[in-house]
């Protein structure tokens, strides 16, 4: 579903790149966390997805697609088929939940009728039924992320990319939220979040990518936030592009869980 | 739908960004009015030429006392001058020219000269024998006025020979230097203008970049995005412009129509209908300008 060749993105030719060489593969229907410290190349990475950026070398490959090759014109069909939610929410303060929910389907020309019966539907999903005409201000955090996961996947985008959603959240609540995350997956649509919050993807046992300072240092399959096996020092790639389990590594990399989870407190 | 929602988004931009709009409104009248006033003038020049063109005449003034010209050292014209004159004006080289021509007498002149200037003082100091007599010539074309000047200025009797188009001229190429004007403020009004939608387009997307940013997420195409700020600025510019057409039209209703031709009532001023043809021209003008400057303000400041 997402598949990244060789990709590089340098935003500043003085720093170091933001993303180096990453090969990737996430197939339709995985949940993949994004793990790393804050600046390792996360965010980076779901904007190439989105076409938000442009990779400097190498290939992103959307859905069978190189983004490269979409048009201008054909980018928002493209950013049609991805929902994406980020840590801050983003709702619009003075539209109802409702209405929230139901803009993401009024700017691409969806009618009122399938409007109104699409969007009680996914609330529903979301669990914020009965809470349609309140204003986000009205809200607890984490249902206003709710409402935000809602518009995101009210199209029924292939992909859900999720940037750092439970950020601003409390424990109890961003394990609530993981739970819609997984609902959504449920149904078949690939996940791909971005994190540092270790709690929850030790929580959840789904595929853990870790980056560190744009480059995959880990990829492991139902994976704990530090890694249960050893790390092979950062100078060698762990995977290509097709393979899945990370080769067993030689060198322990000690410490380097926990580098990660000390520099994740940071905020972005 | 889209429509629908295009249309909402336009009425909450413009009420978000009234005084800036008010500005837009306000600058593409003005500058638009100027541009107008071009027009009208324009329109005015091709009027009279059409209303005078046919009336105005060659006249060949006799010297009378006061005449100081080269031709006039013997003293007032003769009435033997005169007739040698209108026998030249009858002789085949000069008539193949000619289509009709009419002698003005002192007294005729008199007469003209105090129906012209009725409500002036002036009338009281002015007496028959002040002013000149003259052959009044309808020219077949009167572009071959240089022939009857060349032939008769230098004839015993005659003072001087004037062609009325050529004062017609002068009085044309004043309006059209005024025009020139008019068109030059516009210019610099139109710049104002442009740069004025810009600011207003620029700020009315700062001031909505959220929703602008989630509609990019969803997919929401370029059109749907940019073409309320398009249309925001398309209408305070086609406001601007309608405003200039109704003012233009009521200087002429009011104006030209009402007080210009109660003072002037021998001229032929443009009617207020006339300057209605303006009125799609400008708000074309109008349209144009505020599609351009915000097309290129978007093309920099809400990159899809
Ligand atoms: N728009 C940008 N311009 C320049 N540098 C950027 C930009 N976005 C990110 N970076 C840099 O790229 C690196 C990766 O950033 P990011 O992808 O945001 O990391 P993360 O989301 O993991 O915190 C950082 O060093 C950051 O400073
Ligand atoms: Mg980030």
């Amino acid at each position: 579903m997402i598949r990244f060749e060789n990709v590089t993105k340098v935003y500043d030719q003085k720093a170091r790149p933001a993303l180096d060489s990453i090969n990737l593969e996430i197939d339709r229907g995985e949940f993949a966390f994004l793990v790393g410290a804050s600046g390792s190349g996360k965010s980076t990475f779901l904007r190439l997805v989105l076409k938000e950026d442009r990779a400097s070398s190498g290939a992103v490959y959307v859905a069978g697609q190189n983004v490269a090759n979409i048009s201008s014109w054909r980018v928002p069909r493209l950013r049609r088929g991805i929902g994406v939610v980020f840590q801050d929410f983003r709702l619009l303060p003075q539209k109802t939940v409702f209405a929230n929910v139901a803009f993401a389907m009024q700017v691409i020309g969806k009618s009122r009728s399938v409007i109104r019966d699409t969007v009680p539907e996914v609330l529903k999903t979301v669990g914020l039924e009965g809470k349609e005409n309140r204003l986000p201000h009205e809200l607890s955090g984490g249902e206003q992320q709710r409402v935000a996961i809602a518009r995101a996947v009210v199209n029924r985008p292939g992909i859900l990319l999720a940037d750092e959603p439970t950020g601003n959240l409390d424990p109890t609540t961003s394990m609530g939220i993981m739970g819609v995350l997984d609902k959504i997956n449920q149904n078949g649509t690939t996940v791909v979040m971005a994190t540092h919050d270790d709690d929850i993807v030790n929580e959840m046992r789904k595929r853990v990518v870790e980056l560190r300072n744009g480059v995959i240092i880990r990829d492991e399959a139902k994976a704990l936030y530090t890694s249960m096996i050893p790390i092979v020092g950062q100078s060698r790639r762990l995977r290509d592009a097709s393979g899945r389990e990370p080769e067993p590594a030689a060198v322990p990399a000690a410490g380097t869980g926990a580098d990660a989870r000390a520099a994740g407190e940071g905020q972005l | 739908m889209r429509l629908q929602f295009v249309l909402a988004e336009i009425g909450s931009g413009l009420r978000r960004n009234l005084s800036m709009v008010v500005s837009v409104i306000l600058v593409t009248f003005v500058s638009l009015t100027f541009v107008g006033a071009a027009g009208m003038l324009q329109l005015q020049i091709n009027q009279m030429k059409g209303y005078w063109y046919d009336k105005v005449q060659v006249a060949i003034f006799l010297c009378s006392d006061g005449s100081t010209a080269a031709g006039c050292a013997t003293g007032p014209a003769t009435p033997e001058q005169q007739d040698n004159l209108g026998k030249l004006l009858e002789s085949p080289a000069v008539a193949q020219y000619v289509n009709d021509f009419q002698f003005e007498s002192k007294d005729d002149a008199y007469k003209h000269f105090k129906e012209q200037f009725s409500n002036s003082p002036i009338v009281d100091s002015v007496t028959p024998d002040q002013l000149p007599a003259s052959f009044r010539i309808n020219m077949k074309d009167p572009e071959k006025y240089q022939i009857i000047s060349e032939t008769f200025s230098s004839q015993a009797g005659v003072e001087t020979v004037i062609d009325q188009r050529q004062l017609l001229e002068r009085l044309f190429s004043v309006m059209n230097a005024a025009s020139l004007v008019a068109v030059s403020v516009a210019g610099v009004m139109i710049v104002c203008a442009i740069l004025l939608i810009a600011t207003t387009i620029r700020l009315s997307a700062f001031s909505r970049r959220r929703e602008t940013g989630i509609m990019r997420l969803v997919g929401a195409s370029k059109v749907v995005i940019q073409l309320p700020f398009i249309l925001e600025g398309v209408i305070a510019a086609v406001i601007g412009a309608a405003l200039a057409s109704a003012t233009l039209w009521a200087v002429a209703h009011f104006f030209l129509g009402g007080y210009l031709s109660q003072q002037y009532p021998d001229t032929a001023f443009i009617s207020a209908a006339q300057t209605l043809i303006l009125a799609p021209a400008l708000i074309g003008l109008g349209v144009l300008l505020a599609g351009v400057s915000s097309l290129l303000t978007l093309r920099r400041y809400l990159r899809v």
